[in-house]
């Protein structure tokens, strides 16, 4: 093997950072075409274009039936076209140790050298960029279904409000797929935390709404930053002025991401030590 | 060893009606066998639907404190209950096949598939009735509203007849389903527009003139309005009389019912001949 050091068999970082870059890429292509069982056209127009607004069309009908100014009525129609992402970015990248499972490859993966990190994110690096489109459609459809006006807005802004929701409600769905190394299965883990985002993260109802006690909670999950944020951005607020709450937001995530890199350390451990990788 | 002679035999029964109920009682015992054994029931069951209805109630709780509006909003969260189980069970119930690996012995039993599937059908819609006063219970209870109804025998009829037409439709999704190995995510793209059809949460007349017709062929639709009429006092929806909302649900029911049985003959012949059910 090169580029070892003193022939002790070590990589050097370099070839270590090297190889991490190769696994995360040939994992984010894997992650496409083999992550994806139902990979069909017909599938991403619905993901894309129909699951965002059908979720938005449902609360903006229950406003106008409530009388509610229209105002709010857009309010929630923002915040749902940013929450409908939740579904790929979430709920999808929660189920890669589930699909594992069910496929019989989890063995196969888990005795791998690969870099840990490098193959996780990159299978689930498709789903960021998935959950941007469905965002930016979800935003499209605000705009022209139901009328919120973007003539103030920051798009580069929004843009980079989108982005970095999707990266770090991502970052969500690892640590439930940690979770799922040790169930049985992710899913129900996934769908209760997919229902709280729409309850905690000021989507339909301003956070402040929700009993005080509660409060804590939905500042800990980063969509209710991105909601924020990708509001103010509509409005027209700069990318200077939105840092301060994108900084909040990427810390939330890489917490988060550290805390799901720690649970898959030690639900892999307790894996090996057991062996019961795929025990139901 | 023990041979197939020595086995018990099985509790034949004569007659037509007689071998179907059978069936049926087979097919419902062991769908409720299944049902309770993977805990992910409770997110169409329970989760699901008390999220929305929480949303709604934050939505509903700056607008109105009429206990009239309150029933309106617990009542619609029950038959959202119901139609997520029914759904979500009806798109899974060969979908389940699949992955149990237990679709050719099923397809391979020498009843009608029609008959199986109608007994897991009836199961599923079953306990989405027991989903309905769970979340009626609870709204109840959560929300401090009397339940009063205007008239509780037209109330009963109308929710029967509902289960009924909830069923049929279950039954006519499990042949459209049988043939697609992406049951789940076709579930879970359904959801909320049928929520919207049939103006679970809010009369379908605010929706599009265009997506009437849809809303119109659902026979809940007809079911939930007659509901309505039957539950809440100066009830004002579609400009329909309770009798005639149970009279187009009724006709409704028929024809899904006639269209599934034809379709699964169709479906399930079609099936065995080409052979590739299982195939992914």
């Amino acid at each position: 093997m090169k580029s070892t050091e003193g022939g002790r068999g070590v990589l050097s970082a370099s070839s270590r950072l090297k190889m991490a870059y190769r696994v995360f890429i040939g994992a984010f292509f894997f992650g496409r075409k083999g992550l994806i069982i139902w990979d069909s056209w017909e599938m991403w127009v619905m993901q894309i274009f129909i699951t965002p607004i059908a979720q938005m069309g449902f609360f903006a009908f229950l406003s106008v039936y409530l009388k509610y100014p229209l105002s709010v009525t857009q309010f929630i129609v923002v915040g749902n076209a940013l929450q409908s992402m939740s579904f790929s970015a979430v709920f999808a990248v929660a189920n890669i140790t589930s699909q594992d499972k069910w496929q019989g490859t989890l063995p196969s993966t888990m005795v791998t050298p690969a870099n840990r990190v490098a193959l996780f994110i990159g299978r689930a690096w498709f789903q960021v960029l998935l959950s941007s489109l469905i965002a930016g459609a979800g935003l499209l459809y605000a705009g022209t279904v139901f009328g919120v006006s973007f003539a103030q807005a920051d798009f580069l802004g929004v843009a980079v409000v989108v982005f970095l929701t999707s990266i770090a409600m991502t970052t969500f769905g690892l640590l439930i797929s940690a979770v799922g190394l040790y169930m049985r299965t992710a899913l129900i883990v996934a769908n209760i935390f997919l229902f709280v985002t729409m309850l905690l993260c000021g989507i339909d109802f301003a956070v402040s709404a929700l009993p005080i006690w509660l409060q804590p909670l939905s500042w800990a999950i980063p969509l209710t930053y991105g909601v924020e944020a990708v509001r103010m951005a509509i409005a027209g607020a700069s990318i200077t002025t939105l840092l301060p709450i994108l900084g909040w937001e990427a810390l939330d995530a890489a917490l988060v991401m550290l805390a799901g890199f720690g649970l898959f350390s030690g639900f892999e451990l307790l894996s090996r030590r057991t062996g019961r990788f795929e025990e139901y | 060893m023990v041979s197939m002679h020595d086995l018990p035999p099985g509790k034949r029964v004569s007659g037509y009606f007689a071998q179907k109920a059978q069936v049926l009682k087979a097919s419902i015992f062991l769908t409720r066998k299944l049902f309770f054994a993977d805990p992910q029931w409770v997110i169409p069951n329970i989760i699901a639907p008390f999220v929305f209805t929480m949303v709604a109630f934050f939505l509903f709780q700056g607008q109105t404190s009429g206990s009239s509006f309150l029933l309106y909003l617990v009542l619609g969260s029950g038959l959202m209950g119901m139609w997520g189980t029914t759904i979500y069970a009806s798109a899974n119930s060969i979908g389940f096949d699949r992955w149990n690996g237990t679709m050719e012995a099923t397809l391979a039993a020498p009843v009608p598939l029609s008959w199986i599937a109608l007994g897991r059908v009836l199961f599923n819609t079953l306990q989405g009735v027991l989903n309905a006063v769970f979340i009626l219970v609870i709204g109840l209870a959560w929300f401090r509203v009397g339940f009063s109804l205007v008239n509780p025998a037209a109330f009963f009829l109308a929710s029967v007849a509902t289960f009924l037409s909830l069923s049929s439709f279950g039954l006519l999704l499990t042949t459209v389903l049988l043939l697609s190995r992406k049951g789940g995510f076709i579930t879970n793209s359904m959801e909320i527009p049928v929520y919207i059809a049939t103006g679970t949460m809010f009369p379908i007349i605010l929706l599009p003139i265009v997506y009437l017709p849809f809303a119109f062929m659902l026979a809940p639709t007809w079911g939930i309005e007659a509901i309505r009429i039957a539950a809440l006092p100066g009830y004002v929806g579609l400009p329909t009389t309770y009798w005639e909302d149970m009279v187009i649900m009724a006709a409704e029911t028929f024809a899904y019912l006639g269209l599934a049985f034809f379709l699964f003959k169709r479906v399930e012949a079609y099936a065995k001949r080409i052979g590739t059910l299982e195939e992914y």
